[in-house]
């Protein structure tokens, strides 16, 4: 598990590793489905150092504007 | 004429000196995209790029900026690449008249090299990376989306080729954008009606002509196809899905085939978008990828978009202009001369016309805002006289700086729509419209001293054309 530098979860996964061993990963998270890759630089993957305008709270996620709208029998 | 796949029109622009293969080991971000939003800025006849030695990767290919400029447009169409701008517009227009061209089918593609169905995992299978720095993963933006009309299955037309952003968003899965106005949203408002998955194919690494057509605004049931065909000026060849009865450009390099799935919307970007601003934060629909083909080490093409101008503008500069100068034809057909709608897709539009009396090219200003595309974009429509080329921005400056006088000729309309893109927009998807009218005034709108304009030396333009074929 690793921590996402967008919305600061614990629940990042591998999703992808260089055909070159060692070269680098390729993390996704769950929460906010943000993705990045392991040697991109720190403004990406450092939670600290992730650009304050982009980062998204977690509570936040369930009230996003459905584009395009769900039809009536989808919504509960 | 028209090219056999993409690697053929690759080899095109290589032997036109289009194209610059980058041997030096790149990092997937940041070099990627900012080499390509570089050379962007190198001006607008620079060749496309292809990077074969990428950090981590063993045999990666990843071809940008295939048609990010005028000479990669004309060839595109098999011009010569110094073809000027507002020749490959009446060329364009030309053979938009021919659709439609029908189509040529195919049993087998090259694409059925190799075939993967079991644990697909597309962070391995495509070359993918990062465009800009506030997108929220990792995108695919000029495949190729085919989906077909459920209701009217059979209808050829109805079955739509598009682009739209996609995001990686898991092994299999992928968050697309369907705005409400884009042909796949009605497929898949009907997909969801029903409460059935609509089945989709993604084909990537396509050669320009159905590139062109999935980016032209059509009609609903004008088929892409058809019109790659007349855009090539020979059938276009496609091939059956294996899932679904979808209809598949033959030279693609990588192609998906998956469902969009009803009812589910997730949590997509943000990304960089043409307007040179960020969108998303919003829930989107999923798509998820069921069967992978890709031709043996094939060429992962992928478009760099962002603060314009980028490949974006080439691609969807024409192609939005001519459908727009039809629509103004029907209207004016003696008068409109050409018509340049390639600022932001047609937020800022120009259109040069003759005029029939006074007040006319307002008239054909407010008739732009009307066309089907005008309503979504032409935020500000500049008209000009007959003899000054829209493409030409120098001299449509000369025009408005000589020809517009600002209380009679600026014009502005408040509270009309437009994409909720525009990031101008107040609330979102309304803005006011202004026309300014640089036309020369004609009775009985007499005013300013136009009496005496500037000729040119005889035999201008015969040089002109001598001059450009010495050039070639
Ligand atoms: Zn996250």
């Amino acid at each position: 598990m690793h921590t996402c530098p967008r919305c600061e979860s614990k629940k990042a996964e591998v999703v992808s590793k260089s055909p070159v061993e060692g070269a680098w990963e390729v993390y996704m998270c769950p929460v906010c489905i943000f993705t990045w890759r392991s040697i991109e630089p720190e403004t990406i993957t450092n939670p600290e150092k992730y650009n304050r305008a982009f980062k998204v709270n977690p509570a936040d996620i369930p009230n996003a504007e459905n584009v395009p709208a769900l039809p009536a029998k989808y919504i509960k | 004429m028209a090219y056999k796949d993409f690697r053929d029109f690759l080899a095109t622009l290589e032997k036109e000196g289009q194209l610059l293969t980058i041997n030096d080991e790149v990092k997937p971000e940041p070099d990627i995209a900012a080499a390509t939003k570089a050379m962007s800025k190198l001006g607008a006849e620079t060749p496309a790029m292809l990077f074969d030695n990428i950090y981590g990767y063993t045999d990666a290919k990843v071809a940008m900026n295939v048609m990010g400029s005028w000479p990669n447009h004309a060839l595109m169409m098999s011009l010569p690449k110094n073809t000027p701008l507002k020749d490959q517009f009446f060329e364009f227009a030309r053979r938009y008249d021919q659709f439609p061209m029908p189509v040529q089918r195919e049993e087998t593609a090259p694409f059925h090299e190799v075939e993967i169905t079991e644990n697909i995992n597309l962070f391995d299978i495509l070359p993918l990376f990062r465009l800009n720095q506030g997108d929220g993963g990792f995108y695919i933006d000029k495949a190729c989306v085919i989906s077909r009309d459920l209701d009217d299955p059979e209808h050829f037309g109805k079955q739509n080729v598009g682009i739209y952003r996609m995001q990686v968003k898991g092994k299999d899965r992928l968050g697309i954008q369907p705005v409400p106005q884009h042909d796949i949203a009605i497929h898949l408002r009907q997909a969801e009606e029903r409460g059935e998955n609509l089945p989709v194919v993604i084909a990537l690494g396509n050669e320009p002509a159905i590139t062109t057509a999935a980016a032209t605004p059509l009609l609903y049931d004008q088929s892409e196809y058809e019109m790659a065909g007349a855009i090539q000026g020979e059938p276009y060849r496609i091939v059956k899905a294996k899932d679904s009865d979808l209809d598949i450009p033959w030279g693609a390099e990588v192609v998906l085939e998956g469902e969009l799935l009803a009812g589910v919307r997730e949590f997509e970007g943000p990304f960089g978008e043409f307007t040179g601003h960020y969108s998303g934060g919003r829930s989107m629909p999923v798509i998820k990828i069921n069967r992978v083909y890709h031709r043996q080490n094939p060429i992962f093409e992928h478009l760099y978009i962002g603060m314009p101008w980028t490949e974006t503008d080439y691609m969807i500069g024409i192609n939005t202009s001519v459908p727009l100068y039809h629509q103004l034809k029907e209207a004016f057909p003696n008068e409109i001369e050409a018509v340049n709608a390639m600022y932001t897709h047609g937020l800022v539009a120009i259109i040069s016309t003759k005029r029939r009396y006074g007040g006319f090219a307002k008239a054909v200003g407010m008739r732009a805002l009307t066309t089907p595309h005008g309503l979504g974009y032409c935020k500000l429509v500049i008209v000009v006289d007959e003899d000054v080329d829209p493409f030409n921005l120098p001299q449509v400056m000369w025009a408005l700086s000589t020809k517009m006088h600002p209380k009679h000729d600026a014009v502005i309309i408040p509270d009309l729509s437009v994409l909720t893109l525009d990031p101008g927009s107040s609330p979102s998807g309304i803005t006011h419209k202004m026309v300014l009218d640089a036309t020369t005034p004609v009775a009985p709108e007499t005013r300013g001293h136009y009496s005496q304009p500037l000729d040119s030396p005889v035999n201008v333009e015969k040089w002109e054309q001598r001059l450009r074929e010495l050039l070639r």
